[in-house]
């Protein structure tokens, strides 16, 4: 029964995000985009948290999705929205073949490597002036939708909406089992079956897959890209601090911190244009000091301590 | 294994050899960069062998120690060299509260907590020097850095050399620390192992803030050295930072003199692909290909032995 | 029917031998004591079979195929169940969930049925308060948590290393006869790493004896505690 209320309440928020572009201009649809590429990143990263390994490479992805949907239709002359799926695909490859050298890494070499991936990706593009377009980046021919802000909208809400799904079903499946023991202990997830390298294999291919599909639909909503703008480390800062702020380890927690922090932010550029991000640093430090199960863990540990009296743990009633 | 290590060695040797003969611009630039390196690695690596903590906020802190010299030599008129001291205390002060503040509270939290948290103290140190500073670069010039010598044809810049300078007085002044002082000994004691240490009556909490103290005096000196001859600007030092931690993990967690030698290496490789035109732009990726290569060969070690 | 069959098993870690030539073999339904002075290499000689570690020489067969170089998560689908000595609940899932990560992960059951499953085998266990955080458990009760997770691997060996540490008499009493129950009924060989010897005697058929890496005694527990060579090997360990 809570299950149902709970199941209502989602497809009534859904229902009301699709809606938007009837009762809201051009500029708020824009700052909801930019807080769904956020959203989405933001949970994509906390998917392969939950195994444990912290990537500090979203924004590599996210670039080479970019960059693999723009040269795509630019050199290879795909439709806009084909070229979407494929960079997800390619982004997705290229985690496969990658994952079997970085998934043997563990804790701060993992971190440091994937953010070196990232740094690698970058200055790939960065050189290959003929193909890429060098450090000028290159220029479609034009927005995909013929620029329509709802039909960006949509898409980039599409984007979102297929990332929360797989992170729903990485909570709900046996994915959850397997990323929390591995997360939790690895000799023990062994000894029970569990193949570690398959299933972090495949968190960190799904994952990479949704930063390279939300990167391919930024670069077709903007018609431009360049190395420094593909692969800005604020693809990485924000999504982290947002997936922190709301809580990691679940698919609510990121989604709350990024309404909070997305919207924030966009004031925040508006009242201060050099060094806004200071406000993210301080957000990471504090969230990581005195909360670090986050804005919703707190909400829930005050809901169970609220409830105890009324719950009897016993077997499951199911 | 001693047999594969000479071989090693004269392949490097033969390499050096090729290389003067050919391209002696690569070799001595290759240097003064390792000096560089090495100078702003040593302090990462002295603080990840002791305290066991990756502060990805470390070249910030050089960032902000160049910065202060900066105003200082501005407002006093002063050269960077005079200034290097009363910097060195200040960075060293902004680091021990830091420490105090932030990361000895996340001493027993994951590790990754800890990553992250060294991650958020970074953007902080950039985003704030951003807010007061903007994204403006400063610089400010001396004669003596543009200081030549010229070799028949050759001729290069030798300012830089101070930094292999720094960098040796380093490694021999950290070594005199750890093995010849209390303080250094009970240090090397707590990083080899924490619990023994305070079991006979190590103070480990004071050691870890005096090791966070000294490692920012060190990134603070070099702060003010960096900015004779760079300009500064709030994410300057943020290379550094993955620099640093690429030569730790290269000479491998503890082994401080190792740092030297993989900075020669990541310098002269750098420097011989800046001597290709074609392959300039390529340059910086060779530490980020070395990092990949060295992390990966060690943990395919380790899982072997 | 011999189930699990090690020989000339060696372990060395650079220079330190820990195991050192153990042939020996496991009956079905046998109930295996193995024991020896601290350091003997008992937790390795687990860590080897289960496959948490690979061996240096030697082979291990189970049910007649070569397992020698087999990883862990192979192995505990295969039929080869163990706890540690040291607790390793999985404490951001629930007690429950625990004991399905063996089902779902070694025997590729749906979560339906694993949840089933499960439920099953804590009430063998007389496991209860199945929905808690693990850190709500009583020793005991986490014990039980990770034999329930071994057994929903559905084992045909399993090997318990020092499951009573940390228990009261009461308690060890009523996990001994809860083990000779659960072997009883799943014709399941267990192999226990025991400190106690109270425990050895009472809880299993035939004990192995390890010192210094090697197999020094193999033999019912009322004749190996006669053994001088064991006698000296436990007194030597204590000097």
């Amino acid at each position: 029964m809570k299950n149902k209320t709970s199941y209502a309440i989602a497809a009534g928020i859904a229902v009301i995000m699709i809606a938007f572009p009837a009762f809201l201009g051009a500029y708020p649809l824009n700052v909801a985009r930019s807080v769904m590429t956020y959203m989405a990143l933001a949970i994509s990263w906390d998917m392969l948290l939950r195994s444990g390994q912290i990537s500090f490479g979203i924004a590599g992805l996210f670039g080479l999705g970019s960059y693999a949907s723009a040269l795509a239709v630019l050199r290879g002359g795909m439709d806009p929205f084909l070229s979407i799926v494929f960079a997800a695909v390619f982004a997705g490859v290229m985690a496969y073949a990658l994952g079997f050298v970085v998934l043997r890494l563990r804790s701060m070499y993992f971190s440091i490597t994937t953010l070196a991936l990232m740094e690698i990706f970058r200055i790939i593009i960065h050189n290959l002036h003929d193909f890429s377009g060098g450090p000028e980046g290159v220029v479609l021919p034009g927005v995909i939708f013929k620029g329509s802000a709802s039909a960006l909208y949509w898409l980039c809400l599409g984007g979102l909406f297929i990332t929360i799904g797989a992170s729903y079903y990485f909570e709900k499946s046996k994915m959850h089992l397997a990323l929390t023991a591995i997360r939790n202990d690895e000799t023990s997830a062994r000894s029970n079956g569990v193949d570690i390298f398959k299933y972090l294999l495949i968190a960190f291919v799904v994952t990479s897959t949704l930063q390279g599909m939300m990167g391919a639909i930024q670069v077709q909503s903007y018609g431009f890209t360049m190395p420094d703008t593909a692969f800005d480390g604020n693809f990485t800062l924000l999504p982290l601090a947002m997936a922190l702020l709301g809580g990691v380890h679940s698919t609510i927690g990121p989604m709350a911190g990024a309404v909070l922090l997305g919207v924030s932010a966009e004031w925040l550029k508006l009242q201060i244009p050099y060094g806004h991000l200071v406000v993210y640093g301080i957000i990471i430090i504090i969230v990581i000091l005195f909360m670090p199960q986050g804005i919703v863990g707190m909400v829930r540990k005050a809901s169970r301590t609220g409830r105890r009296s009324g719950r009897k743990a016993g077997a499951s009633n199911e | 294994m001693a047999n594969k290590r000479n071989a090693t060695t004269i392949v490097a040797i033969l390499a050096v050899v090729v290389l003067l003969l050919w391209r002696p611009t690569v070799i001595i630039y290759g240097l003064q960069a390792a000096g560089l390196y090495a100078t702003i690695a040593i302090p990462m690596g002295l603080i990840l062998g002791i305290v066991h903590i990756v502060n990805l906020a470390h070249g910030e802190f050089m960032m902000l120690a160049a910065y202060a010299t900066y105003m200082l030599c501005q407002s006093l008129g002063i050269d960077p060299y005079l200034a290097m001291i009363p910097v060195a205390i200040v960075t060293s002060a902004f680091g021990f509260l830091v420490y105090k503040l932030t990361i000895r509270q996340a001493l027993k939290a994951p590790e990754l907590n800890q990553l992250i948290l060294t991650f958020g103290l970074g953007i902080a140190i950039t985003q704030t020097m951003n807010l007061f500073f903007t994204s403006q670069t400063r610089k400010m010039s001396f004669g003596y850095v543009s200081a030549s010598i010229d070799i028949g044809e050759l001729s290069f810049g030798v300012y830089n050399f101070v930094f292999v300078g720094f960098a040796i007085l380093m490694v021999i002044g950290l070594r005199l620390y750890l093995t010849k002082t209390t303080a250094g000994k009970a240090a090397l004691a707590v990083g080899q192992n924490p619990k023994g240490a305070a079991i006979v009556g190590i103070d480990v909490d004071k050691t870890y803030g005096s090791v966070f103290a000294i490692a920012t005096a060190l990134v603070g000196m070099m702060g003010a050295v960096f900015i004779t001859r760079s300009a500064v600007f709030p994410t300057v030092g943020s290379p550094f930072t993955m620099k640093s931690f690429c030569l730790v993990a290269m000479a491998g967690i503890g082994n401080i003199p190792g740092i030297l030698g993989a900075s020669v290496l990541l310098g002269i490789s750098e420097n011989f692909l800046k001597a290709f035109r074609s392959l300039r732009g390529w340059s910086d990726i060779v530490f980020f290909v070395l990092i990949i290569t060295v992390i990966l060969g060690r943990s395919i070690k380790g899982k072997k032995a | 029917m011999s189930k699990l069959t090690t020989v000339g098993l060696t372990k060395a870690f650079s220079g330190l031998v820990a195991v050192n030539d153990v042939s020996f073999n496991m009956e079905e339904g046998e109930i295996l004591g193995i024991i020896g002075p601290n350091g003997a290499g008992k937790t390795t000689f687990i860590h080897l079979v289960s496959g948490i570690l690979m061996p240096t020489s030697g082979t291990i067969t189970f049910k007649g195929q070569d397992i020698t170089y087999a990883p862990a998560h192979q192995r505990s689908r295969m039929g080869i169940a163990r706890t540690y000595q040291l607790i390793h609940p999985l404490e951001n899932l629930k007690v429950i969930e625990n004991v399905m990560v063996g089902a779902v992960f070694s025997k590729d059951m749906s979560l339906k049925a694993a949840r089933l499953e499960s439920e099953r085998i804590c009430a063998e266990l007389e496991l209860e308060g199945l929905e808690r955080d693990t850190t709500q458990l009583s020793i005991l009760e986490i014990k039980k948590m990770e034999i329930a997770r071994a057994l929903a691997n559905e084992p045909e060996v399993l090997f318990l290393d020092e499951v009573m540490a940390g228990l009261n008499s009461d308690e060890t009493k009523h996990l001994i006869a809860t083990i000779q129950r659960i072997a009883r009924e799943r014709k399941l060989a267990v192999g226990v790493v025991e400190h106690v010897m109270g425990v050895i005697r009472e809880l299993t058929q035939r004990v192995i004896v390890l010192e210094a890496g090697e197999l020094i005694a193999e033999g019912p527990y009322g004749e190996v505690s006669k053994n001088p060579r064991v006698i000296e090997a436990y007194l030597g360990g204590a000097a």
